[in-house]
């Protein structure tokens, strides 16, 4: 046996002996152990809630981590696939649920608008668009927004994205809390700033009838759907030409475009697409929560996000999956149920919920500095996170003083 | 679409588009200077004005100071230091302990607070200037090859436990601290607009720390080391510079900026807060990218100047609530129209 | 998208300048090039023959000048719109994804010549699983075309051998269905049995392929073995032109390589 000495050398040689051992493992198991283990989720993730009761406080956790991780799987799309590190995610979630908020509520009290909604919501003043019809809306309108917000930044390379998207998520933030000034006309505003709209209408289907906040079970089904939805779309993109597309842009931009990939449309397809599912999952956690609150939109929010698909694994869609969940988890039922005062217990003065985003970001840094390329690691990805294979590569030539690189930006 | 080329002057004109907008209003319309015998009067000259610049300027002496740490950082590794912004907060907050650690409180004598003010300056510059050197060792010095996400991404994770310790230090809302110097107290008259003290102090002693890192900058060893390494590493290596110091050295310098810049808002603001690192940073940086990112004079003027259009906005335009906003559009806009600042370089960031 | 002849021209550049701030790289180079034919563009170092290269590509927009491709103006065009009207490169510095395979290398040259977008993607239509199996041949075939063992096609691109590297360029370029191919200094690093085989395989991709090809070469032999037309540039500016023979023994063409006042 290998004798482990110390300091960096006993590190490399364990290493060197937990990659044998997981060789060894990958050579037991079948080639499709991967599919079967997530084959095997999904069962689990569909008859989840019959473990439970049905106002069960893990099944609420659940409910929320998994709308979590619907958006850590938007934001995938655009940092793990397409590269473009976008830290104004929140921008999405707080559209997606104002579209809630704009068409599933008395909101818009002069309105008079009806679709597909029955009870309260089909006699209500205000626009009522059935739940279903304002996903749709969310992802259009989320989808429009991250082409707006992605058009500045498509000159720009690596840190300057981060600003800028931060930047637009921070305006929205404050439109949001500022959009009780913004009137309407006939005496409605564009939000309810830190009141927040809390009137939402409960989803409602046809056939199923109306959610209720007692009844956990059908807001869990409707949340994995939306979930399982944004998987198949996630998975079906990456294996495309468009898919592809994003990787080449994200090694080479000059290579990618002199090899016919319009280096416009394709970022603003990642922005797009990305910004759509952040939409739709923040319909429905405005629903779940039954409010839509300016103080819910915040910086922190998109570094939660931003940590679920860094931790996950970046690039990697099951990666922003089980980031998402653990995350979810961490936040919505392991820190503020389970371990909040693990601290008094042992005579400090503080609760766990109050360190929550030290932690997160005690959790970033120590995945980039130990393990960059995540839980899940994308094979790509990795290569580029470990400094296997050098990111940017070859720009020596075309880096002289060239300012203007016609790489096709508007104009 | 905007073709991407406004030149200096357009980015210029859109910065005095804000002020000049109220000093038209004000030489025109007129503005509310006050009431004499229940009826209001109003004033048609450019005191009003005046006074939001001198307002905006102290503010800008601030953001200045914050701004030279994010320029010189990126002028030499190419990286935002995202955590910045809480390396002042923290400054603002270790000042304040230690106003309470030497004892200086309202009722010490003026000699008293003066020394104590000094001290504390030295000793917050320097915590500060630690904290950014530690910074640098360990969030961005293990991934100088990695892709440029992974030190952003660790300095993200740094900011938000920086904030957190902020948090557990002082609470989640903002906290009155002493008015040691009678920030408020005007000092002197210039044609109608007050000049108070504080606004002295903050000028005051940005104009010295920024001479004196000018003049380190050109004329020592060490200086020359940063700029050289700034404009390419590898050759100033091959040199003989010794690298990994430079870089350290010039976190070092960043930190007791932005250290003394936390000491001043304590000062002038009275106010502290675990978030204000987050808000100021985001100004700063804005103000660096203005006046053209990796230029110190540039960072500068662009604290400046980012200082007085907050200044309007917040006085003039519904009273602060947009101000944000305000400033992070000019933020893209630059971004957009004209990446390099006012002063600045063309930059590799900007395509 | 074809591209139609115009007057035995397959793409014609005039008067291009090119400066970068204060900094004039290319001043007033023209230079056409004839349909089917091997035309080099040689020079010192710092000449301006990746410039012009660049412009030609779409990568630089021309400070003045004009460029037509079979007649069509696309001096101002896109890169990946030019790449898709048939004009295809490889780079001096080799640019490929180093992440990913050969094969998937090729696959992405091939991008502007597929119809699959976004929904198309998600759906997967049947029409879209054709393409994606046909794409996937054509590049294995190109990879095999430009003479890479089968044994490395799936291999990342990082790991390959500079030798098989350049192969996966060529392949890449040919994916787009060029009828142009612009080549940077594709000898670089070979030795001469190498050259030797690079330029009998550019012979057959203009005969087999009926492309079109500019180089710039360095490799003299290689230039005045395979060119049927030559052009020198200096310091940004065109010095020469004409068939090989003549131009080495250009007076200009010796002194700017040279540096020897006549």
């Amino acid at each position: 046996m290998t004798e482990l000495r110390g300091g960096d050398r006993g590190w490399d040689e364990l290493r060197a002996q937990l990659r044998e051992w997981r060789a060894a493992i990958d050579r037991i198991l079948p080639s499709w152990w991967g599919r079967g283990v997530a084959v095997l989720a999904i069962v689990i993730g569909i008859v989840l809630p019959f473990a439970f009761s049905s106002n069960s406080g893990f099944i609420d956790a659940t409910i929320k981590a998994l709308s979590l991780a619907v958006m850590s799987l938007g934001l995938n799309i655009v940092v793990g696939f397409a590269g473009l590190l976008d830290l104004g995610y929140v921008a999405f979630f707080a559209l997606g649920a104002y579209s809630l908020g704009w068409f599933g509520s008395d909101f818009f009290f002069k309105a008079h608008v009806h679709v597909g909604v029955a009870g309260v919501a089909a006699t209500e003043t205000g626009i009522h668009l059935n739940f279903l019809l304002i996903l749709v809306a969310a992802a259009v309108i989320c989808a429009i927004a991250g082409t707006i917000i992605g058009l500045p930044t498509l000159r720009l390379r690596g840190d300057y994205i981060a600003i800028v998207t931060l930047a637009f998520g921070e305006i929205i933030g404050e439109v949001a809390v500022n959009g009780t000034d913004i009137h309407l006309g006939g005496g409605m505003t564009l939000t309810a700033g830190n009141l927040g709209i809390s009137a939402v209408d409960l989803p409602y289907f046809p056939g199923i009838g109306h959610f209720n906040l007692l009844e956990l079970r059908p807001w869990y089904w409707l949340i994995l759907a939306i979930l399982f939805l944004v998987l198949f779309v996630n998975v079906r993109l990456r294996d495309s030409r468009l898919g592809r597309a994003w990787i080449a842009l994200r090694e080479d931009e000059v290579a990618a475009v002199s090899m016919g990939i319009p280096l416009v449309k394709t970022k603003l397809q990642a922005y797009a697409i990305g910004a759509a599912f952040g939409g739709m999952s923040g319909a429905f956690i405005g629903a779940y929560f039954t409010t839509v609150n300016a103080s819910q939109f915040q910086f922190g929010f998109s570094v939660l996000i931003l940590s679920m698909v860094i931790i996950g694994g970046i690039g990697s869609i099951w990666g922003a999956v089980v980031g998402g969940l653990l995350l979810g988890y961490i936040n919505y039922w392991l820190l503020p149920d389970v371990l909040n005062n693990a601290p008094s217990k042992i005579g400090l003065n503080f609760q766990l919920t109050s360190v929550q985003f030290g932690i997160y970001g005690f959790l970033l840094v120590l995945v980039m500095v130990l393990r960059p390329q995540g839980l899940i690691p994308e094979r790509r990805r990795k290569l580029e996170m470990t400094g296997a294979i050098a990111p940017e590569a070859g720009d020596s030539e075309l880096a002289e003083p060239v300012p203007e690189m016609n790489i096709g930006a508007v104009e | 679409m905007l073709r991407t080329y406004v030149g200096r002057w357009g980015l210029i004109v859109l910065l005095a588009a804000l002020p000049a907008f109220y000093v038209v209003r004000d030489l025109t319309h007129g503005y509310q200077a006050g009431f004499v015998h229940g009826h209001a009067v109003v004033a048609h000259d450019l005191s009003r004005i005046g006074l939001n610049v001198v307002q905006g300027l102290a503010n800008g002496a601030i953001w200045a100071l914050i701004a030279i740490g994010y320029t010189l950082v990126y002028g030499i590794i190419e990286l935002i230091n995202f955590a910045h912004g809480d390396v002042f907060m923290i400054g603002s907050f270790v000042a304040v302990g230690l106003w309470g650690t030497l004892g200086i409180g309202l009722s010490t004598g003026t000699a008293g607070i003066i020394g104590g003010l000094i001290l504390t300056l030295i000793i917050a510059m320097a915590v500060t200037g630690a904290l950014n050197v530690l910074i640098e060792r360990v969030a961005y010095r293990p991934l100088r090859n990695a892709p440029k996400l992974a030190p952003l991404i660790t300095a993200v994770g740094f900011s938000f436990i920086l904030q957190n310790v902020g948090l557990l230090w002082r609470g989640g809302s903002p906290q009155s601290v002493d008015d040691l110097i009678n920030q408020g107290n005007t000092v002197f008259n210039i044609s109608g607009v007050a000049i108070q003290r504080g606004y002295i102090l903050a000028v005051g002693t940005m104009i010295p720390l920024v001479i004196g890192l000018g003049w380190f900058i050109s004329n020592t060893r060490m200086g020359r080391a940063m700029r050289a390494t700034a404009q390419d590493p590898e050759a100033a290596r091959l040199m003989g510079i010794n690298v990994n110091q430079t870089i350290s050295l010039t976190f070092l310098l960043g930190g007791m900026l932005a250290g003394a810049a936390g000491l001043i808002y304590a000062l002038y603001q009275t106010n502290i807060w675990y978030f204000q690192g987050f808000k100021a940073g985001l100004i700063a940086f804005t103000a660096a990218v203005m006046g053209g990112i990796g230029n110190v004079r540039g960072a500068v003027l662009g604290g400046l100047i980012i200082g007085i259009i907050q200044s309007f906005s917040d006085n003039r335009l519904a009273g602060g609530e947009w101000t944000e906003a305000v400033v992070f559009g000019y933020l893209i806009l630059i971004m957009v129209l004209r990446p390099r600042g006012l002063i600045g370089e063309e930059t590799r960031e900007a395509g | 998208m074809s591209v139609s002849e115009n007057g035995g021209a397959l793409m014609e550049a005039q008067h291009l300048v090119k400066e970068f701030g204060g900094l004039v790289a290319v001043d007033d180079v023209s230079i056409d090039i004839p349909n089917h034919s091997i035309v080099s563009i040689i020079g010192p170092n710092g000449a301006g023959k990746t410039t012009v290269f660049n412009m030609l590509t779409g990568l630089y927009k021309p400070t003045a000048g004009r460029i037509a491709l079979g007649g069509r103006n696309v001096t101002r065009m896109r890169p990946d719109q030019i790449t898709s009207l048939g004009v295809a490169r490889t780079f001096q510095n080799i640019r490929l994804f180093g992440a990913m395979t050969a094969v998937e290398n090729v696959i992405v040259g091939r991008h502007a010549r597929m119809r699959a977008g976004v929904f198309g993607s998600i759906v997967r239509a049947p029409w879209v699983r054709r393409e994606e199996r046909a794409v996937v041949a054509r590049a294995r075939e190109l990879l095999a075309y430009v003479g890479l063992r089968e044994s490395v096609f799936d291999q990342l691109a990082a790991q390959l051998s500079y030798g098989d590297q350049r192969r996966v360029e060529v392949a890449r370029a040919l994916a787009s269905e060029p009828k142009l191919l612009l080549l940077d200094e594709p000898t670089a690093g070979m030795n001469p049995n190498e050259s030797a085989a690079l330029t009998q395989f550019m012979r057959k991709l203009r005969d087999e392929l009926e492309l079109t090809i500019l180089l710039i070469e360095h490799d003299m032999k290689v230039v005045m073995g395979v060119s049927e037309r030559v052009t020198v540039l200096d310091h940004g500016t065109k010095i020469a032109e004409g068939p090989p023979d003549e131009v080495r023994h250009d007076a200009r063409v010796i002194e700017a390589y040279l540096g020897t006042a006549a």
